[in-house]
C-alpha cells in the first residue's frame, strides 16, 4: 500500500491548482459566496469551463477517442478535489464531465451527441437534473410526469422539484413516466428550457441562490427524436450514469480545507490554546480523513477494475458526517466567521446541509451499507 | 496511491486465519470473560506474524494488518506492542510486551504477568521483565475482557533504549487502532449475526430500520478506523497515528452499549461471546490517556 500520491499525480494537482490561480478572479471567494448555481458562478463558470477545455482540463478522464486523455480514476479524483476545495468554479458544469457527457456517448443517439456534446466539451453548457417530484424523492421510481406518446412527439405533464440549475439551465435531463410498470415504465427525454410549456419557479433556500426550483411541465412538445434510449430503459442508463458517481461530490475535502481555516482564525484571536477547542477539532480532522481515506478504497477498487458495491454508501455517509462535524466547529468556535468574515466559510456552512439530502439522502445510504454491506434481512415492504 | 493489498498481504492474511481456525469460533455457553490461549500465542511467535513490521517488503501497514485480523478472534492475544513497538526497541525481547505510560501505579495492565516484557514510556522509553514483586492480580470481580494485572512497582534499574519517546507513542497509537479497527469488526460481525437470526413480531429484529441505521452506522466508523490504522501505519506520521487512536476510541464509546442493546436479553450474559471484544474495546479507551489526549496530540501535530 501506499498513501502518498505519485509524482505524476502531485504534478497534476499542481498544474491544477496554478490554472486555478491564472483563471479565477481576485474576488473569486466573494463570488463564490453566492452559490454555485448562482447567475454570478454560471456565467463565471462559462468562461472558466471554456479555459479549462482549451488546456484539456475539462474532461480528462474521457476516453482519447472522445477527445479526452483517459486519465485515471485517481486523477479523476483530484480534478473532482482540486474544483471544489477551490469552490467548485465549474458550478453545475461538473455534473456535464463526471456523468451526463459519458452517459451520451454511451447511449445518445448521432443527432444527440452532435446536438449536445460540443457545448459540454467546449465548456458552455448547463443542464438540470430532472428527477425528484413531490411525491418521489428517495422514492425516485414513483415518479409521475407523464410523456405520453402522439405521433411524433411525447406531450409532457407534470412537476419536478428541488431541481438544482433548473432557473439557468438550457436543458434537462428528464425523468418521464411513459408506462405504469414502476422501473421499467420510466423514459428520459432531453428537453430543451426554453421549450413552451416549461415553467421554472425558483424556491428560497437556505444553501446559495438560485440552487433549487419547481419545474413545471404543461403539455410540453417533445419530439420522439429528444428521448435517450428506449423507452423505459432510464433506469439502467440512470445506473450506468451514477456508476462513476458513487461516490458524490469530495466534500470531505472543502471541510478539513475549512477546518483549517476556522484553526487559522482561532489562532489568531490566540483561541486555539483551549484545550476543549483543539480536541474538537482534532474529532473533525479524524472525521474528514476517515471520510477521505473510506472514499480513495473506493478509487482503488475502480483502478482495480473490481466491483462497487454498497461500500460507497459507507464513504458517502462518512464525507456527510464529516462535513457536519466541521459545520458544527465552524459555528460553535468561529461563529464570527459565518457573519461577514469569510465567504468561504459560509459556503462551507451553507453546503453542510446539502450533503445529506441531495443526490441520495443519507437514511437511503444507510439502507444501501444494511442490505449491501451487512447483508441484514431485507426490511418487509 | 495504491490501497490495495500485496499477495504477500493477502497470503500473511490467509494464513493467519488458516491458524486461527480452531480458535475463530467459542461455543455458546462456553465463554469466560477473558479468554486467551497460550497455543494460540505460541503459534503466532514461532510463525513470525508478529515480526513482519522489521521485513522491508512487508513493513508497518502489514503488521497492522495481522493486529487487526487478529484481534477479531474472540482468543485474546497480546499482538499489538510485538508487532508495531517491540521492532523499535530490540526485536528479541521476550513476549507478550506491555506497554505503560510513567505516571501513578497500581493501573491495569493488558497481558500484564511475571514473565512480561513492560516497557514503560515516559521522556525516554526503557524496559524490564516482570517478576511476581511488580504484579498484583486485580480481584476476582473483572470488568475486562484481556488478561490484566496491575503494575505496583518498577524495578531500581531499567534498560534504556535508543529510541524516541515520541516515535514510540506514534506506534502505540498504531498498534491501538489497529487492534480496536478489528474488535469493532468482530464485534459488528457478531451483533450482526444475532439480530439477523433472532425473530421478534415475527420477524427477524435486523428487518427493524432501528436497528439497520445504527448497525451501518457502526459499519462506517468501523471502516473508517481500518482505514485510519492502515494510513497511519503507512505514512508513520504523528499526526495520522494520533487521528487514527482518537477515531478508534471514539468510535469504541460510540457503539459498544448499541451492540449489547441489540442483542436484548442475550446481551447482558456471558453466554454470548459479544463482551469478549466490546470490553476489549472499553478497555482500550483507557489507553494512552484516552481519546482526550489522542485528541491533543493529533491538534498538535497537525496545527502546531
Amino acid at each position: 500500500m501506499d498513501f502518498e500520491w505519485s509524482d505524476d499525480q502531485r504534478a497534476f494537482a499542481d498544474q491544477l491548482r496554478a490554472f486555478l490561480a491564472a483563471n479565477l478572479p481576485e474576488n473569486w471567494e466573494e463570488l463564490a459566496g453566492h452559490g454555485p448555481a448562482s447567475a454570478e458562478i454560471t456565467e463565471l463558470s462559462k468562461r472558466f469551463c471554456a479555459a479549462l477545455a482549451r488546456e484539456g482540463l475539462l474532461f480528462p478522464h474521457w476516453p482519447v477517442e472522445y477527445g479526452g486523455q483517459g486519465l485515471g480514476p485517481w486523477e479523476q479524483q483530484i480534478l473532482a478535489e482540486e474544483m471544489w476545495v477551490a469552490g467548485e468554479p465549474r458550478g453545475g458544469q461538473y455534473m456535464n464531465v463526471n456523468w451526463i457527457g459519458p452517459t451520451l456517448l454511451k447511449y445518445g443517439s448521432e443527432e444527440q451527441r452532435a446536438k449536445y456534446l460540443p457545448p459540454i466539451t467546449e465548456g458552455r453548457a448547463l443542464w438540470c437534473q430532472g428527477f425528484s417530484e413531490p411525491d418521489a424523492g428517495s422514492d425516485l421510481a414513483s415518479l409521475r410526469t407523464r410523456a405520453t406518446r402522439d405521433g411524433d412527439v411525447y406531450r409532457v405533464n407534470g412537476q419536478k422539484i428541488w431541481t438544482s440549475y433548473a432557473g439557468l439551465a438550457d436543458t434537462c435531463f428528464l425523468l418521464t413516466r411513459t408506462s405504469d410498470d414502476r422501473k421499467r415504465g420510466i423514459t428520459i427525454l432531453l428537453v430543451p428550457m426554453d421549450t413552451p410549456g416549461i415553467t421554472v419557479r425558483q424556491i428560497p433556500s437556505l444553501i446559495g441562490e438560485g440552487d433549487i426550483h419547481e419545474v413545471f411541465f404543461d403539455d410540453v412538445v417533445v419530439p420522439v427524436e429528444a428521448r435517450l434510449g428506449e423507452e423505459g430503459q432510464a433506469w439502467e442508463i440512470i445506473a450506468y450514469s451514477l456508476r462513476n458517481e458513487r461516490l458524490g461530490i469530495p466534500r470531505f475535502r472543502l471541510a478539513r480545507a475549512a477546518l483549517d481555516r476556522a484553526v487559522a482564525m482561532l489562532k489568531e484571536r490566540r483561541a486555539f490554546a483551549r484545550e476543549a477547542v483543539r480536541t474538537e477539532a482534532a474529532r473533525c480532522a479524524a472525521a474528514c480523513e476517515a471520510a477521505r481515506i473510506a472514499s480513495y478504497a473506493i478509487v482503488q477498487k475502480r483502478v482495480d477494475g473490481l466491483p462497487i458495491g454498497g461500500e460507497s454508501s459507507s464513504a458517502r455517509y462518512a464525507t456527510v458526517m464529516a462535513e457536519r462535524t466541521v459545520a458544527d466547529f465552524v459555528v460553535e468556535y468561529v461563529p464570527e466567521a459565518l457573519a461577514d468574515a469569510s465567504p468561504y466559510l459560509k459556503m462551507h456552512h451553507q453546503r453542510g446541509i446539502v450533503a445529506g439530502i441531495a443526490a441520495g439522502a443519507a437514511e437511503i445510504q444507510l439502507n444501501i451499507i444494511a442490505s449491501e454491506v451487512l447483508e441484514l434481512p431485507r426490511e418487509p415492504r | 496511491m495504491d490501497l490495495s493489498l500485496s499477495d504477500d498481504q493477502r497470503q500473511i492474511l490467509e494464513a493467519i486465519d488458516g491458524l486461527s481456525k480452531p480458535f475463530a469460533s467459542v461455543p455458546l455457553h462456553d465463554t469466560s470473560f477473558a479468554l486467551s490461549s497460550d497455543a494460540l500465542d505460541a503459534e503466532l511467535g514461532e510463525g513470525g506474524f508478529l515480526d513482519v513490521m522489521a521485513m522491508e517488503e512487508l513493513g508497518p501497514v502489514t503488521a497492522a494488518l495481522v493486529v487487526e485480523r487478529l484481534a477479531r478472534l474472540p482468543f485474546a492475544v497480546e499482538a499489538g506492542a510485538s508487532a508495531l513497538v517491540r521492532p523499535l526497541l530490540d526485536p528479541e525481547l521476550p513476549r507478550p510486551v506491555c506497554l505503560v505510560e510513567e505516571g501513578p501505579m497500581q493501573q491495569p495492565v493488558r497481558f500484564l504477568r511475571p514473565g512480561t516484557t513492560v516497557v514503560v514510556v515516559s521522556d525516554d522509553v526503557r524496559s524490564f521483565t516482570a517478576e511476581a514483586e511488580h504484579v498484583a492480580g486485580l480481584g476476582s470481580e473483572v470488568l475486562f475482557a484481556y488478561p490484566m494485572a496491575r503494575l505496583i512497582g518498577l524495578p531500581p534499574t531499567m534498560r534504556t533504549h535508543e529510541v524516541d519517546a515520541g516515535t514510540v507513542r506514534m506506534h502505540w497509537r498504531i498498534a491501538l487502532a489497529a487492534e480496536a479497527a478489528g474488535l469493532l469488526a468482530a464485534a459488528l460481525a457478531s451483533t450482526v449475526t444475532y439480530v439477523s437470526e433472532r425473530k421478534q413480531f415475527g420477524r427477524p429484529l435486523a428487518t427493524f430500520q432501528a436497528l439497520r441505521h445504527r448497525l451501518a452506522e457502526a459499519q462506517v466508523l468501523t471502516n473508517g478506523c481500518y482505514w485510519l490504522a492502515l494510513k497511519a501505519a503507512g505514512t508513520l506520521d504523528p499526526g495520522d497515528a494520533a487521528l487514527a487512536a482518537l477515531h478508534a476510541q471514539d468510535a469504541a464509546k460510540r457503539v459498544t452499549y448499541d451492540f449489547h442493546q441489540f442483542l436484548g436479553g442475550m446481551g447482558m450474559t456471558l453466554e454470548h461471546p459479544l463482551h469478549l471484544w466490546t470490553y476489549r474495546l472499553k478497555a482500550l479507551t483507557a489507553e494512552l490517556g484516552g481519546r482526550g489526549e489522542q485528541a491533543l496530540a493529533a491538534a498538535e501535530a497537525h496545527w502546531s
